[in-house]
């Protein structure tokens, strides 16, 4: 059991590395950390509706209200998707990864 | 002086943030009205979790994973007598390796937050070997968890001016280029004490900011937690350091939950030492008795014996 069940598959240590190189102070650093948080949660909450087929979707979206860090919703995911869940959020994690860098590419291109 | 680098990526951050809640709006409406009608925000979802798990644990409901090599949780007389038979085999074994094999069999295999009676077993587990009062809940506060990974920080600035330089010996994690989460330790060099070097030195990284009552709980909270004494103990090889709680974080999607100085992660792990298991404990010092760094509990009965390395 995690704080939230996909906790284990989200580990985006190069993003939180150019954070703190970025901010200036603590306040600055937990405001990018929430932003970040916050589009994790829509990420992979939308990435399991998706794969999930909607007849399901409202018992999915109780089961995860009562218990948020249950790991079962994993299996339960995997079992009514019949994919791999695990694997499919995380390709999702190293888009996200991905996109959230080329964010921080401020190289302009040359003025012709 | 404008912060051009951070002021570009928050404001792209927060772009992203609305486009990517729009986005969910616009292909799961249901969804996002459960969660209106709920009255809980998807963005704070870990906060709820965490309030539900704090719930749950108290009153036992959780079904949790059961600890490895025991199908079921002990009871309070079960506690006693494990540790009334640590007592009887501490005087063959050496403490590290009794502390070592006990964690073994009370922890988990895979980390989660643990069930307070699993707490109250390893309080009273590390309170027998380490005579460290340490308490997972200490005037009715609680981490979210007290069992995670604990990941290398780097140094913090102490003062204005401060620089890495004057860290030493440990050079090699850098210094941070914010502050801490309580700012500076001293106004000034002049106004830095031996006490504020060593909380400096001896530091640890809570998650305050995931906290069910963070908010709605402040200046309290924020004051609770300044420098709040706390037992690390790395699981695996029992290496021990009193620390006091000077940042928050990190991060919950870095996969750790707890943060160490460069030097209390030498202690609990040598050199390489960047991310491991550990127990996360207050103690219960009202007489500020119990000194910050490591905790040599071997030489409590075997003064030859030194800490492991891994």
């Amino acid at each position: 059991m995690s704080i939230l069940f996909f906790d284990k598959l989200v580990v985006l240590d190069k993003i939180d590395r150019k954070i703190k190189k970025i901010s200036s102070s603590n306040e600055e650093r937990q405001e990018f950390w929430q932003l970040v948080e916050e589009i994790i949660h829509h990420k992979v909450l939308g990435c399991c509706l998706d794969n999930l087929p909607s007849e399901h979707h409202c018992e999915f979206l109780e089961k995860f209200h009562n218990a948020p860090y249950d790991e079962k919703l994993l299996e339960y995911l995997d079992e009514k998707t019949k994919k791999d869940m695990k694997k499919i959020i995380k390709e999702e994690m190293k888009l996200l990864t991905k996109d959230l860098f080329l964010l921080d590419s401020h190289k302009m291109k040359p003025i012709l | 002086m404008k912060n051009t680098a951070a002021d570009n990526f928050r404001e792209k951050l927060k772009l992203k943030n609305i486009e990517v809640q729009n986005s969910f709006k616009e292909k799961f409406p249901e969804a996002h009205k459960f969660f209106l009608e709920k009255g809980i925000e998807l963005g704070k979802i870990r906060q709820h979790s965490a309030r539900l798990i704090g719930a749950g644990a108290l009153t036992g409901t959780l079904l949790l994973a059961p600890p490895t090599g025991s199908g079921q949780l002990p009871t309070p007389s079960e506690i006693i007598k494990s540790v009334e038979n640590l007592k009887d085999n501490k005087i063959q074994e050496i403490p590290q390796k009794l502390l070592i094999d006990n964690l073994k069999s009370i922890l988990p295999e895979v980390v989660r937050p643990l069930a307070r009676d699993e707490e109250k077993r390893l309080e009273q587990l590390i309170k027998d070997i380490t005579n460290i009062p340490a308490k997972a809940s200490l005037e009715g506060e609680h981490l979210n968890t007290t069992y995670g990974y604990i990941g290398a920080e780097q140094h913090l600035k102490r003062y204005p001016g401060d620089i890495l330089e004057n860290h030493g010996p440990y050079y090699k994690e850098g210094i941070a280029p914010g502050l801490g989460a309580w700012g500076y330790f001293a106004h000034s060099k002049g106004e830095l004490t031996t006490n504020l070097v060593d909380t400096e030195k001896w530091y640890a990284v809570v998650q305050t900011l995931y906290l069910p009552d963070w908010s709605s709980r402040q200046p309290y909270l924020r004051d609770w937690y300044k420098y709040r004494k706390v037992l690390i103990v790395n699981t695996k090889n029992g290496n021990s350091v009193v620390a006091s709680i000077a940042d928050s974080g990190p991060a919950a999607w870095t996969g750790k939950h707890f943060g160490g100085s460069p030097e209390v992660m030498e202690y609990l792990g040598g050199p390489r030492y960047k991310k491991g298991t550990v127990l996360i404990f207050f103690i219960d010092d009202p007489e500020n008795k119990v000194s910050l760094g490591p905790v040599e509990y071997n030489k409590l009965n075997i003064s030859s014996e030194s800490l492991i390395q891994i």
